[in-house]
C-alpha cells in the first residue's frame, strides 16, 4: 500500500471505531517501512481530530469517542517501539494538569493523546492539581513545557497563579507555558503572561511542538 | 472607517467595522444552520440584527408592545450571592416582584439539586408558603436533576465518569440508566411537596447537564408530575445547545436524545407535558458578540417556530449570546434580549 493509502486507512479505522483494523494498518505501515510518527500524526490523529469535531457538533457521543481513542491506543502500541527509537528522544517532556479546584479532564486527555503521538513525553498529573505540585513535577522530570487546563471561570485564576509562582521562584524563563479550556482565550493567555494558548486539542499539538522548538 | 464598540465572547471590549460585524453575523448564522440543520436567517433579519448591534446608546429596548415575560433560574438566591445582600429567600421573591418588576421567580436552595433538596424539604416548604402568601406573581421551585450526584461515593450507582475512560461502556450505560430512576423519584417527591406548599410550578433547570440520561430524567419526571399534579406548571430548561451523549443510545418517544438541538429538544419537552421550554445556546468565548448572537438567534428562531409551548431563552453568563464573564455587560445583554425577542420570536427570557 502507498503512504497515502495507509494514512487514509488509519484515519478511517479510527472514525469507524475499528480497533482490529487500526492495529492491522499499523503493522502494515511498519512492514512498508513508513515513518511511524507520520502515520500517527497524519493518519490516526487525523481520525481522532475528525471524531472530536463530530463530538463538538453532537454527531458523535462520548462512548464512541472513548472507543475510538482505545483503537488509537492499540495502534499506537504497535508503533511505539519504532517511535521511541526515532522521534521521542529528540523532542522533549511536558507536564500537563487540570488546575486545582477543577475536576474536568476529558479535553485534557484528548489533547494528551494527540500530543504524545508527536513524540512528546507527556507527564499527566491528572485533575485538581495545586500549582506547587505542577512546578515540583516540572522540576523533577526536567520538562520544557507546562500545560494547564481550566474549564471554569472560577478556576482559571490558578493558571495565573502558576505564572506568578514561577516568576517568584525565578523559574519562569526555564519553562514554556500553554493554557487551554473552554473559558480560556488568547487574550487570557496574554493577560497572565502564558507563552501560548490552544483552542482545542488539534491546535494544542501544533502549539506544543512550536514551544518545544523555541 | 467608522468602528462600533462591541464585545468578544469573554466580555472584553472590541471595536469592529461595519464589514467585520456583517461578516461575523453571516458566519454565525451559517454555523448554526449547518450544525442544527435548520434554516438560515433571511437577509432582512440579518440587516435588522446588524442594526441592533450598532444602535447608538449603551442599552437598547424592544419596541413598545413587544415586551415579554421573564422567568428565572434560582432567582431568589441571586441577590445574596451575586449582590452580596444577605436576604431571606421569600423576601428576595418580593423584592424581585415589587422592586425589580419580575414576572415570576423560582425559589431554589444553594445546593440546587433535587437530591440535596429532598433531605431538607421541611426547610424549603415554609419558604415557599411564605412567598406564596405575599407574592402576586407565579412563584416556582427550581433545582437541577444533576444525575452525577447519584454516583459513588456520593450516591448508590457506579460512577460512569470513571467507567468510561476504562472503556467499560456497557457498565457506564447501565449506571446512568439506574441513576435516572433515582433522580425521577426525587424530582417527583420534591414537586409533590412544593405543590402542597402552594408552588405555581416546578423548574427543572439545566436538564442534560450530565448528558442524555440526565435529560431523560427531566422528561420522565415531567410526565409523572403532570400525571400526579396536573395543575402544577413545569418549566423544562436545557443545559446546552445540544444534548451531550454521555450514554449515546437513550431514546424518548422513539427519538435518540443525544445530539438533539433546541428545535428538537422542545418537541420532547412538549411531549412530556412541559409548560415552558428553556432554550440554551452556548457562547463561544473566542468569537465576537455579533457572531454569537447571530448564531443564537438562528437556533432560537428555529426552536420557536417548531414549539407549541412558550420558549423562554436562557440569557445568562455564557449562554444566549451573553459573554462568559462574571458580570454580563449590560450593552450586549440588552442587545441580545432585543434580538432574541424581535427576530428569534422568543416568548420569554
Amino acid at each position: 500500500m502507498s503512504l497515502e493509502s495507509i494514512l487514509a486507512a488509519a484515519k478511517q479505522a479510527i472514525i469507524d471505531i475499528d480497533e482490529d483494523k487500526a492495529v492491522c494498518v499499523a503493522k502494515e505501515a511498519l512492514e512498508e517501512g513508513l515513518n511511524p510518527v507520520q502515520v500517527l500524526s497524519e493518519g490516526y490523529s487525523a481520525g481522532i481530530r475528525e471524531i472530536g469535531e463530530l463530538f463538538s457538533r453532537g454527531e458523535v457521543f462520548l462512548p464512541e469517542m472513548i472507543l475510538s481513542a482505545e483503537a488509537m491506543k492499540a495502534a499506537t502500541a504497535v508503533l511505539e517501539s519504532a517511535i521511541t527509537g526515532a522521534a521521542a528522544e529528540k523532542i522533549g517532556k511536558m507536564i500537563f494538569a487540570t488546575v486545582e479546584g477543577d475536576v474536568h479532564d476529558i479535553g485534557k486527555s484528548i489533547a494528551i493523546a494527540l500530543i504524545q503521538t508527536q513524540g512528546v513525553e507527556v507527564i499527566d498529573l491528572g485533575r485538581d492539581v495545586p500549582v506547587d505540585k505542577i512546578i515540583e513535577a516540572a522540576e523533577e522530570h526536567g520538562a520544557k513545557v507546562i500545560g494547564t487546563s481550566a474549564l471554569l471561570t472560577t478556576t482559571m485564576p490558578n493558571q495565573e497563579k502558576l505564572e506568578k509562582v514561577l516568576r517568584e521562584r525565578g523559574l519562569r524563563d526555564k519553562y514554556k507555558t500553554i493554557v487551554g479550556g473552554a473559558p480560556c482565550t488568547q487574550r487570557w493567555a496574554d493577560k497572565i503572561g502564558a507563552d501560548a494558548y490552544a483552542e482545542d486539542a488539534g491546535e494544542g499539538v501544533t502549539k506544543v511542538l512550536e514551544l518545544m522548538k523555541s | 472607517m467608522s468602528e462600533f464598540f462591541t464585545r468578544m465572547g469573554d466580555g472584553s471590549g472590541v471595536y469592529m467595522t461595519a464589514e467585520e460585524i456583517r461578516e461575523d453575523i453571516l458566519k454565525g448564522v451559517k454555523d448554526a444552520a449547518d450544525r442544527g440543520k435548520i434554516p438560515e436567517l433571511t437577509q432582512e433579519e440579518m440587516d435588522y440584527l446588524y442594526k441592533i448591534i450598532t444602535m447608538p446608546g449603551n442599552i437598547v429596548g424592544v419596541e413598545r408592545g413587544r415586551e415579554v415575560v421573564s422567568t428565572s433560574d434560582s432567582g431568589s438566591c441571586k441577590m445574596t450571592y451575586h449582590a452580596n445582600i444577605a436576604m431571606e429567600r421569600s423576601m428576595a421573591v418580593l423584592v424581585s416582584e415589587k422592586v425589580l418588576g419580575a414576572d415570576s421567580v423560582d425559589i431554589g436552595n444553594m445546593d440546587y439539586s433535587y437530591k440535596a433538596v429532598k433531605q431538607i424539604i421541611h426547610n424549603e416548604t415554609p419558604v415557599m408558603e411564605l412567598a406564596q402568601l405575599n407574592a402576586v406573581m407565579p412563584v416556582l421551585y427550581g433545582s437541577m436533576p444533576n444525575l452525577g450526584l447519584y454516583t459513588k461515593p456520593d450516591g448508590p450507582v457506579e460512577n460512569w465518569s470513571e467507567l468510561l475512560p476504562l472503556a467499560k461502556i456497557d457498565e457506564a450505560r447501565a449506571a446512568q440508566e439506574e441513576a435516572v430512576e433515582h433522580a425521577v423519584r426525587d424530582i417527583v417527591f420534591v414537586a409533590g411537596e412544593m405543590y402542597a406548599a402552594g408552588a405555581d410550578g416546578i423548574n427543572l433547570d439545566t436538564c442534560g447537564a450530565s448528558g442524555d440520561a440526565d435529560f431523560l430524567a427531566g422528561l420522565l419526571a415531567t410526565e409523572k408530575i403532570k400525571e400526579k399534579y396536573p395543575d402544577l406548571g413545569v418549566e423544562f430548561g436545557a443545559a446546552g445547545e445540544f444534548v451531550l451523549g454521555m450514554h449515546g443510545k437513550i431514546e424518548y418517544d422513539g427519538a435518540k436524545i443525544a445530539g438533539l438541538y433546541p428545535h428538537k429538544q422542545v418537541k420532547l419537552a412538549e411531549k412530556a407535558g412541559a409548560n415552558i421550554f428553556g432554550a440554551v445556546v452556548n457562547t463561544n468565548t473566542n468569537m465576537s458578540f455579533p457572531w454569537n448572537i447571530a448564531r443564537t438567534v438562528t437556533f432560537v428562531k428555529a426552536c420557536t417556530a417548531a414549539a407549541e409551548i412558550p420558549v423562554h431563552v436562557n440569557v445568562g453568563m455564557g449562554v444566549g449570546g451573553i459573554p462568559m464573564s462574571e458580570i454580563p455587560p449590560i450593552d450586549v445583554v440588552t442587545r441580545a434580549d432585543k434580538a432574541l425577542i424581535e427576530i428569534g420570536k422568543a416568548d420569554g427570557l
